[in-house]
């Protein structure tokens, strides 16, 4: 069988954002990049199936960007990836979703992937529409947003996360594409032995050009932070009365009080 | 030049950062408390290879470089200076010259179990008696039939009390002074081991300090390590490399506790503005972070160095000394900054404090650093 997981270098989002200098996106100076969260289950999945299937499997990692993402290739590669495929373009975060799909979508179509994982979304640009766009492109079926998977004999079962902690099921044929939520794995740290058996696996770079010639379909147009708002609420009275001002609060305002 | 580490050292910095986030640095009290690292901790670090990061594969090591061990050593204590020097002195002081020093089939016997962590190395060198003057050793051997018989006691020893694997020096004619000193691969599980204690010190509380007595120990002709009389070569090559550790802790310690410094800095408020604010903490902060990043310089250089196969023991003393002296200025600015919080137990800064401490005067005190390096320059 073969697997694909594709991911995202994204910046470490504990980080401070600043506008570019053309205010639509973010400058990259100074920021510590990492792999996007949710790609991180995403890989763990495909690892732990290429596990399950072992000889004869193959489970191949793609990402798309500049040099630096290669980081993110190696990450999955020590996490046990087999070989991977480095789509070379400095200028991925200027493409939109249409385009990025297009480009996995121009890299996988004659390949014959058996199941695709990608995160449920990415952190910075966290769109949500590159996984389901690929599954669309490559005419495969498609679920997203999973916490549960199993696969046997050609059916990938999946648990779904729905509003309100709500859990459905789901089940598909292969070939398919699923996206990764939080909640799906607990991603394995990549050790020291298999960071360095990972720089010994094949990454193949492409230069992203070769895959796809769309255009993008949306513009970001702008990139600012959030108009300063006043102060938070300050509540007042006795102990009782703030309770229950706070208890209206969480209510009203969050799902930890229904 | 190029000053910024490689991609491959990028990934291992991430990989092992984001262990120690997760596991590490929410016991790191916790350690300090109970004196004692989990076995548990133990065990995982050992599975994810920072306890043989710099070894071969062959003999179950991970197949990095020097520089990957220094960055592991820095990363971990960050958070745990306890767990830092667990995985220096086991690296460098016991699986270093088994490696370095060590026939293929000693290295075939003892390295695979202590690059997993299966057994937990330590370097027994200092006595009550000889500290920086190994010529001074004290504990003799004599030879009998296919064994030797070692007598004696060494005190100090980190990472003792795991009774794993260690490296002992001892003398076959203490009046040869440091020509009479051979090296030994001993089982500490073996009859006529006796722990005399476990030390109650001021830092890094967590990691064993052990004090031994050897009553006949009987060791095997061949864990004789490399020839007899050369033990003492065996030691100063030992420290030179594991210097690179030390100074790696040291390194870790400081950067942990200025990170705190700089946090707290931009938290803490006194006469309606952040503390930060005040050109006073702003000066501390320039001084703790220029220390850092020319300790780290040097670290790194001496680990690169090392790699690269050139002589590095200059290089070593003037890390280790540097990044220690940068661990007690920059743990005792970090509390300064705490003000009085900073001295109290339950902030983190004031255990770095006491962890740093000691980096100063193991694996060579300062002053043995300073006579290398002025040696070095005057030769």
């Amino acid at each position: 069988m073969k697997l694909l997981v594709c991911i995202k270098q994204v910046p470490d989002m504990e980080s401070r954002f600043k506008p570019d200098a053309s205010g639509i996106w973010y400058n990259e100076a100074d920021l510590a990049f990492r792999m996007n969260e949710y790609d991180e289950y995403a890989v763990e999945q495909a690892v732990q199936l290429r596990e399950k299937l072992g000889e004869g499997s193959e489970l191949t990692v793609l990402s798309i960007g500049p040099d630096r993402v290669v980081e993110a290739i190696k990450k999955a590669l020590a996490m046990g990836c087999d070989n991977a495929v480095h789509v070379q373009d400095t200028a991925a975060s200027a493409k939109d979703p249409w385009q990025i799909a297009s480009i996995i979508a121009g890299y996988a179509k004659d390949k014959s992937f058996d199941v695709i994982f990608t995160g449920m979304q990415s952190q910075d640009r966290g769109s949500a529409q590159v996984g389901v766009t690929v599954a669309e492109l490559l005419g495969v079926a498609c679920t997203t947003t999973i916490v549960g998977f199993a696969y046997d004999n050609g059916v990938i079962t999946a648990k779904r996360e729905l509003e309100g902690g709500i859990k459905g099921a789901v089940t598909l044929n292969t070939p398919a594409l699923v996206t990764c939520q939080l909640g799906l794995n607990v991603p394995r740290y990549p050790t020291l032995p298999n960071i360095m058996k990972a720089k010994k696996k094949e990454i193949t770079a492409i230069p992203a050009a070769d895959l796809t010639t769309s255009e993008s379909l949306a513009a970001t147009t702008s990139f600012h932070p959030p108009a300063k708002k006043g102060g938070g609420i300050v509540l007042e009275g006795d102990v009782g009365e703030l309770v229950d001002k706070v208890i209206a609060i969480l209510k009203d305002k969050t799902a930890v009080l229904r | 030049m190029n000053f910024e580490l490689s991609q491959d050292h990028k990934v291992l910095q991430s990989a092992v950062r984001d262990f120690v986030e997760k596991e590490i640095k929410p016991i790191a009290m916790k350690i300090d408390e109970d004196h004692a690292i989990p076995d548990s901790l133990v065990k995982q670090m050992g599975e994810m290879g920072f306890l043989g990061s710099y070894l071969p594969e062959e003999y179950g090591g991970a197949g990095l470089d020097m520089l990957s061990y220094a960055i592991v050593v820095e990363e971990v204590s960050k958070a745990c200076g306890s767990s830092g020097v667990l995985i220096s002195a086991h690296t460098s002081l016991a699986s270093g010259p088994i490696y370095t020093f060590g026939t293929e089939e000693q290295k075939k016997k003892w390295l695979p179990a202590l690059n997993t962590g299966d057994t937990i190395g330590c370097f027994l060198l200092t006595e009550p008696g000889a500290g920086s003057d190994a010529g001074g050793t004290a504990t003799t051997y004599t030879r009998d039939g296919d064994h030797f018989v070692i007598n004696g006691s060494k005190t100090f020893i980190t990472n003792g009390g795991y009774l794993g694997t260690g490296v002992l020096l001892a003398s076959f004619d203490r009046s040869l002074k440091h020509k009479g000193i051979s090296a030994f691969i001993v089982d500490l599980q073996s009859p006529g081991v006796t722990i005399l204690k476990n030390e109650n010190k001021m830092g890094i509380r967590g990691s064993y300090t052990t004090a031994f007595a050897f009553d006949n120990l009987r060791v095997p002709v061949e864990n004789l390590l490399g020839h007899e009389g050369k033990g003492f070569n065996i030691a100063m090559d030992t420290l030179n490399g594991g210097r690179i550790g030390i100074a790696s802790q040291a390194l870790g310690i400081a950067e942990g506790a200025f990170e705190r410094a700089l946090a707290y800095s931009k938290e803490r408020k006194q006469f309606d503005q952040a503390i930060c604010e005040f050109q006073a903490i702003q000066f501390k902060l320039a001084d703790m972070w220029t220390r850092i990043e020319t300790s780290k310089l040097l670290t790194y250089k001496a680990a690169c160095l090392k790699d690269a196969k050139k002589s590095y023991t200059m290089e070593s003393a003037m890390c280790k000394m540097h990044a220690s002296e940068t661990a007690t200025y920059v743990t005792k600015e970090a509390m300064q900054i705490h003000g009085g919080y900073g001295y109290i137990a339950d902030y983190e800064v004031e255990r770095m404090y006491r962890d740093a401490k000691i980096t100063e005067i193991y694996e060579g005190t300062n002053e043995v650093q300073r006579v290398v390096i002025s040696k070095l320059l005057l030769s």
